[in-house]
Parts: C-alpha cells; sequence; structure tokens
C-alpha cells in the first residue's frame, strides 16, 4: 500500500509542465486529481517516476460559456459539475453524469480532465462525451491540437494524446432547440465504476419526431464507444415505445462485449440494451 | 478466464505458422517481451513488460510449445509471475487457409492471480483481447514480408495504422467484430 520512489514537481503554469514532459518522456506522468492513478500506484499496478501534478496551475477549473460553447477546464472537479445550476439548465447530462461518478471524496478531487485522459473502460465521462460530440482541446510544445471525441478514445486506458501533450480544455457545443438528456447507470456496487452506463443527448421536433440523437455507452468493452445503430434507428423517426425498444436492441452492435466476476458478456449485453432504452426514453420525455 | 478469438491473416499458411514458432519473430511480436531465450526444444524463458495505459508490470517466465502439427496446430504455454501478480495458461492455436489468408483461431484458459486479478478483473479480459490484436497484426507484417527483407518495425503507430487498415477491410466486407 505503498507506492515505489518518485520524485514529485509541482509546476505553475502549463507552459512548466510541458517542459517537464519534454524533459522526462517515458518516465514523467501526469497527476491530475489523483483518483486512478494514485491507487494504482499504491498496490504499485503503476510505477511513475516523476509525476508532473497540474494541481498548482492557475486557471485550469473552470466553466465557461463562449462562442455558443460551453468550455470546461480539465482541472474542473467532478463535484463542481455536478453543482453548477448554470449547466442543469443548459446542458444537464454533464451535471447528471457528474453526480453519478463514484463516492463524494472522488467526486471532491476527481476531475473531468483526468477522468477523459485515464479514459477507464468503465468510466462515466468518455460516455457523455461522445454522446455531446466534445471536443478535446491538447496543448504541447508544438501547441494546441483539438481531438473529437470519437477520435479521443482509442482503447482501454489509451487515448490519442501523444506523449508530451496535456488535456487543457473540453469543449461542448450548447445543445439547442427542443433537447433532451439522459445518463443512466448500474453501478458496480464496490467500486461505483459503470457495468453500464448509457448517455443519451437528443432532440425533437414540435411532433415528436426525433432529429438528432447521440448515445453513447461505457463499461460494455474495452473503451467507451458510440452506438451508431441506436441513433440511426432513432433519428428521423417519432419517439414512440416501439421505435426505441427497436433501436435499443441495437446497443452492442459490432461490439465486443467483456465479461467478469461481476457481469458475464451475455448480463452486460442485456443490460446495455435495457438500459439504452430507458435512458432514451427518459431523454425523449425531457425533450420540450 | 477462457479466452478465444480468430484472426484473419493476409500471408500464406506456412509463413504464419513459420512466424508464430519462430522465438526471434516472437520477440519482436510479443507486446512489451524484452526477451526469449530458449532453454530446451521448444521453450522458452522470457521477460515481458506487459500492460496497458500507465498500468503495467514486468513478467518473467516460460513458454513452451508443443503437440507441433506444421503447418496446422500447435500448443502453447506460459506461466509468468512479476511484482502485479501471477499467470498461467495454455492454449490450442489451428490454422486453416481461406481463399488466399489464414484464419487462425485461439482457444485457451488463463489463470491470473495476485494484485492484479483482485483489483485488476473488470479489465483483464479486455486488455487480453488488446494485447492479442496487436500481436496478431505484427505476426500478418512478419508473415507478409519475404525471408530476404529486412523485418518489419512494430512501434506503436505502425501497429496502429496496420490495425486500422485490417479494420478497414474487415468493415468493407461487412464481418466487422
Amino acid at each position: 500500500m505503498i507506492p515505489a520512489q518518485f520524485e514529485y514537481e509541482t509546476p505553475s503554469t502549463l507552459s512548466e509542465a510541458i517542459a517537464l514532459l519534454g524533459q522526462h518522456p517515458d518516465e514523467a506522468k501526469i497527476l491530475a486529481g489523483g483518483h486512478s492513478l494514485i491507487p494504482a500506484m499504491k498496490l504499485r499496478l503503476a510505477t511513475p517516476q516523476i509525476l508532473v501534478d497540474l494541481g498548482r496551475i492557475k486557471d485550469l477549473s473552470y466553466i465557461r460559456e463562449e462562442g455558443g460553447q460551453i468550455r470546461i477546464g480539465a482541472m474542473t472537479t467532478h463535484y463542481q459539475l455536478e453543482a453548477s445550476d448554470r449547466l442543469r439548465e443548459i446542458c444537464p447530462l454533464l451535471p447528471e453524469c457528474a453526480a453519478q461518478i463514484g463516492d463524494v471524496q472522488v467526486r471532491n478531487k476527481g476531475t473531468i480532465g483526468g477522468s477523459l485522459a485515464h479514459s477507464d473502460p468503465a468510466a462515466d465521462w468518455p460516455a457523455a462525451a461522445i454522446a455531446l460530440n466534445a471536443e478535446m482541446v491538447a496543448v504541447s510544445a508544438n501547441g494546441e491540437r483539438v481531438i473529437k471525441a470519437d477520435d479521443f478514445f482509442v482503447d482501454m486506458l489509451t487515448t490519442s494524446l501523444e506523449a508530451g501533450e496535456i488535456l487543457r480544455e473540453i469543449r461542448i457545443n450548447a445543445p439547442s432547440g427542443r433537447f433532451g438528456h439522459a445518463y443512466l447507470k448500474v453501478p458496480q456496487p464496490a467500486s461505483g465504476f459503470a457495468v453500464v452506463g448509457v448517455a443519451v443527448n437528443l432532440t425533437r421536433d414540435g411532433s415528436g419526431v426525433c432529429e438528432s440523437i447521440g448515445v453513447a455507452i461505457t463499461g460494455v468493452a474495452s473503451k467507451a464507444y458510440r452506438a451508431s445503430g441506436v441513433e440511426n434507428a432513432i433519428r428521423g423517426n417519432a419517439l414512440d415505445e416501439q421505435t426505441i425498444a427497436a433501436a435499443a436492441g441495437h446497443a452492442t452492435d459490432g461490439v465486443s462485449v467483456n465479461g467478469d466476476l461481476y457481469a458475464s458478456e451475455t448480463y452486460r449485453t442485456h443490460l446495455a440494451e435495457v438500459y439504452t432504452r430507458r435512458a432514451i426514453a427518459a431523454a425523449a420525455s425531457r425533450a420540450k | 478466464m477462457k479466452t478465444e478469438g480468430t484472426h484473419e491473416i493476409h500471408a500464406a499458411r506456412d509463413r504464419v505458422y513459420q512466424a508464430l514458432i519462430d522465438p526471434v519473430v516472437l520477440q519482436r511480436c510479443i507486446p512489451g517481451c524484452e526477451r526469449l531465450e530458449k532453454t530446451g526444444d521448444n521453450a522458452y524463458s522470457t521477460t515481458l513488460r506487459a500492460g496497458v495505459g500507465s498500468i503495467k508490470g514486468v513478467f518473467t517466465g516460460n513458454v513452451r510449445l508443443e503437440d507441433l502439427q506444421a503447418p496446422a496446430h500447435f500448443r502453447m504455454s506460459v506461466d509468468g509471475k512479476g511484482q502485479p501478480g501471477f499467470l498461467k495458461g495454455s492454449g490450442e492455436l489451428d490454422l486453416e487457409e481461406r481463399d488466399g489468408a489464414t484464419i487462425v483461431s485461439y482457444k485457451g484458459d488463463v489463470q491470473v492471480g495476485g494484485t492484479i486479478a483482485s483489483v485488476g478483473q473488470r479489465m483483464i479480459q479486455g486488455a487480453v483481447k488488446m494485447m492479442s490484436a496487436q500481436f496478431f497484426t505484427s505476426i500478418e507484417a512478419e508473415a507478409q514480408t519475404e525471408a530476404h527483407e529486412p523485418p518489419p518495425k512494430h512501434d506503436f503507430f505502425r501497429t496502429a495504422l496496420r490495425w486500422f487498415s485490417g479494420w478497414l477491410r474487415r468493415m468493407r466486407r461487412g464481418v466487422a467484430r
């Protein structure tokens, strides 16, 4: 329960942090909220030689509106997102998702940027990010780069962030029109991680037909993924019970479903379908 | 934990078989393999730096190839231990020719214990799938290389690129899985 020895660096600006990563490309690891990395280090499953703590860098923790976009600093904690009244109004998927992460301690310290960059296959934020078509802003010595959520999650614990890049900001186009959101989850009772988590972001027209929809599922495969089959079966159709139920049957299309001691492949596949149906129905009923 | 899967490799079956039992090729293709030394007939000792993302561990262990029936079948057994835990497993590999390509099917049983099993259980299956996909992508590149050519490189981006082009190929044929 005591981590292996490591150096601890506390840069006060992003450029200092980037320089540290540049000096130690193989040995350095970024510390954000530390609620995945520190437990892994205590078990010595991760043994980085240098920790670069982003905690002292000012202005990485914010929720702003700019040019029709919601911009969230990477070091914004889950609790800050959960407690934002403004977000509840303009993008309720974010606080709804945040409220279901881990427990109070995790939400007080853990950060959205840390969770996204860690890309745990059962983390909640990746599903919300994909459903909302979020963009990740990464900075490195070569400048800034914007990565779409669909391209960001590569595989289990692997993102398209390159060595030397730091996730700085998450950008989301503020939903407009008659939109409805939902994040529904079956938490693992011990860890709180998603056995299955489904994020839905949809808009409907005046007659109840779905105009646009984003559905993303976490906990089921080696990374959170967009359920394109579900989206295609709903988009342009009436949001009625039959359509939703039929669409939910595509929840795990083309996906290699994981099994573990807690939930077998068959059980997870079933849960994914049921929770996709419920999440779409909940989002549809909220879209007014 | 039971593990099974199939990989389609676009190369002749003889070449794929030779690549799969050649220790020099295996060392290049097994993700994180730092050392593979012969200790006897078809027996090797190995050091693996295995893991995904920031979760990594060093394992030392033994690999044995048995029941060799070129070019169609062999059995591989592995046991290893390291700081994060231990693993022990064996699997049957079958190679089949289909439309000029080789279908490799594997079926095995892996036991994982120690820290990694008690806290990482939910990730083990995914990690095994990810590493086996990397392995077979590298093997395909090796088997497509002629004997007189220099061996292919297997850094992360090349492997990712090869994996992606293979995925596109499967998508076009509509058998994505």
